[in-house]
């Protein structure tokens, strides 16, 4: 065990956040922690929101770990309800809101090292609407509480987005008795994982539970009738009748508080090897990064990330590498991995036959650099990945190697 | 039979039920999941890390 006596301080309790303070104690137990999020701090595991449903949870059941059990076993300050509305890295301080009762009181904490582990947010479209209750989305347990009270009682639910979750939530909804309606531009389901035939497939499974598919189309407004029925205009001209509208068109990583503070954000917050912003003693990780250039918004490259710079917070300079990292899509009429591809010039090659289909994605170097399963193929998920170029080779800074050497 | 739990996600390992996707049949004991079992839900967690709720040795 390291004995480090710093203080810590963590922007974010979602996975990223809390995965970094239990590895940080791992290797750690005398360096202060405080841990920062807007929302109440509660123990669960995000995905499972898309299969809550059909899982047969209330809200609060999907919550395996309350506030005080994870300070407790952290060892660290929680600080729900804060909301940090800035970060001066030249003093070395963040200062923020906290929202626990009726009034709010501004606080400064100051930090020898600050993690972002700030997430992302849902993405929200331009869509004509007069209705006065925002479009729902779905990032956090709060969104799902929100969902699910406005869903009861109700049958016909629209779904913007056909990626990971609009297909997710697609699936838990039909299984659970709604009636589901999916829009997309895109031509086919996960279009950006997968080649047509397989997302096909899926399409095809999915609509023999009743899921009905409107692709290649724009949803243009949501409205009203005299009769108070929710009425969706499509771009090709059909209007449907719906009870309620579900937006999930992709996440944009929340950089303002580091855009701020002089960290240096393209899409997300630029991190080197180390996950160290530019700014020293900042790092970031999670669903608000982008390494190389692209956003990485899974659970397994925030848990690699934060078990690598839990280990360089806590003395150990450690590099972060991903493999290739597959992603099980939760859909019930057909089992499904990926594992897409970071660069997008290259080809897919497909085998199988039906609903078993295993897709390779062979980039311009002749290199399988991802992968989608469905069916039975999906049991092959940990031997491809083994096969696929890694997701992320770190380049590590030379000074620092040359550190290392010396 | 016993039960094991993810301590991330949650899945729950039940020797009755086996893991068949994964290539271990209904009736695979726990001690005969290799150590590097990976949660067959969140492929986050490992064998070791994973909490019995039940029966266990
Ligand atoms: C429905 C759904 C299903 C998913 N399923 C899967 C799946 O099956 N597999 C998979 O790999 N991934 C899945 N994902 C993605 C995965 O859940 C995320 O990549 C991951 O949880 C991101 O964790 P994070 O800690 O980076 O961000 P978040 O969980 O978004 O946490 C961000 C934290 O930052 C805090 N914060 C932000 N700004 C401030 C501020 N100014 N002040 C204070 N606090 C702030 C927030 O309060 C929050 O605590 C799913 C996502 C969703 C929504």
């Amino acid at each position: 065990m390291t004995v480090v006596n710093k203080s810590i301080v963590i922007i974010g309790a979602g996975h990223a956040g809390l995965t970094l303070a239990r590895e940080i104690r791992a290797n750690c137990n005398t360096t202060t922690i405080t841990i920062i999020s807007r929302e109440a701090i509660r123990g669960y595991y995000k995905p499972n929101l898309s299969k809550a449903l059909s899982m047969h949870k209330a809200p609060d059941q999907l919550v395996m770990k309350q506030t005080e059990t994870i300070a407790e076993e952290l060892n660290a300050t929680l600080l729900g309800r804060f909301t940090v509305i800035e970060i001066n890295s030249g003093r070395k301080e963040v200062k923020g809101l906290l929202n626990d009762s009726e009034e709010s009181s501004v606080m400064t904490i100051p930090y020898d090292s600050l993690v972002m582990a700030t997430g992302a947010s849902p993405i929200r479209l331009p869509i004509e609407r007069d209705l006065t209750t925002p479009l729902l989305s779905i990032n956090n347990l709060e969104d799902y509480e929100t969902f699910r009270s406005r869903i009861e009682q109700k049958k016909k639910i629209l779904i913007i987005g056909a990626g990971f979750v609009g297909c997710e939530l697609a699936s838990d909804l039909i299984s659970s008795g709604y009636e589901v309606d999916i829009i997309d531009q895109c031509e086919w389901p996960l279009q950006r994982s997968m080649p047509e035939v397989m997302g096909t497939e899926i399409k095809k499974a999915m609509a023999e539970q009743g899921v009905n598919w409107h692709l290649g189309v724009t949803l243009l407004s949501v409205t009203k009738n005299e009769q108070g029925a929710m009425l969706g205009s499509l771009s090709d001209g059909t209007t449907i009748q719906i009870d309620e509208v579900v937006s999930a068109v992709g996440l944009i990583p929340n950089t303002r508080l580091a855009r701020g503070a002089g960290v240096a954000v393209q899409r997300g917050i630029e991190v080197d090897a180390f996950s160290q912003t530019h700014q020293p003693d900042v790092y970031a990780l999670g669903d608000c990064v982008e390494y190389q250039g692209v956003t990485l918004p899974f659970i397994a490259p925030a848990t690699h990330a934060a078990k690598a710079l839990a280990k360089t917070l806590t003395g150990t300079k450690t590099a972060l590498a991903l493999p290739a990292l597959p992603v099980a899509v939760k859909i019930r009429a057909c089992p499904t991995v990926v594992c897409p591809p970071l660069i997008k010039k290259g080809i897919w090659q497909v085998q199988g036959a039906g609903m078993n289909l295993e897709a390779h994605f062979i980039n311009e170097r002749g290199q399988l650099s991802g992968f989608a399963l469905i069916g039975q193929c999906i049991s092959k998920k940990t031997k491809l990945a083994s096969e696929c170029i890694p997701t992320l080779t770190p380049i590590v800074d030379i000074n620092a190697s040359r550190e290392a050497v010396a | 039979m016993a039960t094991y739990q993810c301590p991330d996600c949650g899945y729950v390992y039940d020797e009755k039920v086996g893991c068949e996707h994964e290539g271990y049949p209904a009736g695979t004991q726990w001690e005969d999941i290799p150590e590097e079992f990976p949660c067959p839900d969140c492929f986050v967690r490992e064998k070791p890390d994973f909490e019995m709720l039940e029966g266990g040795k």
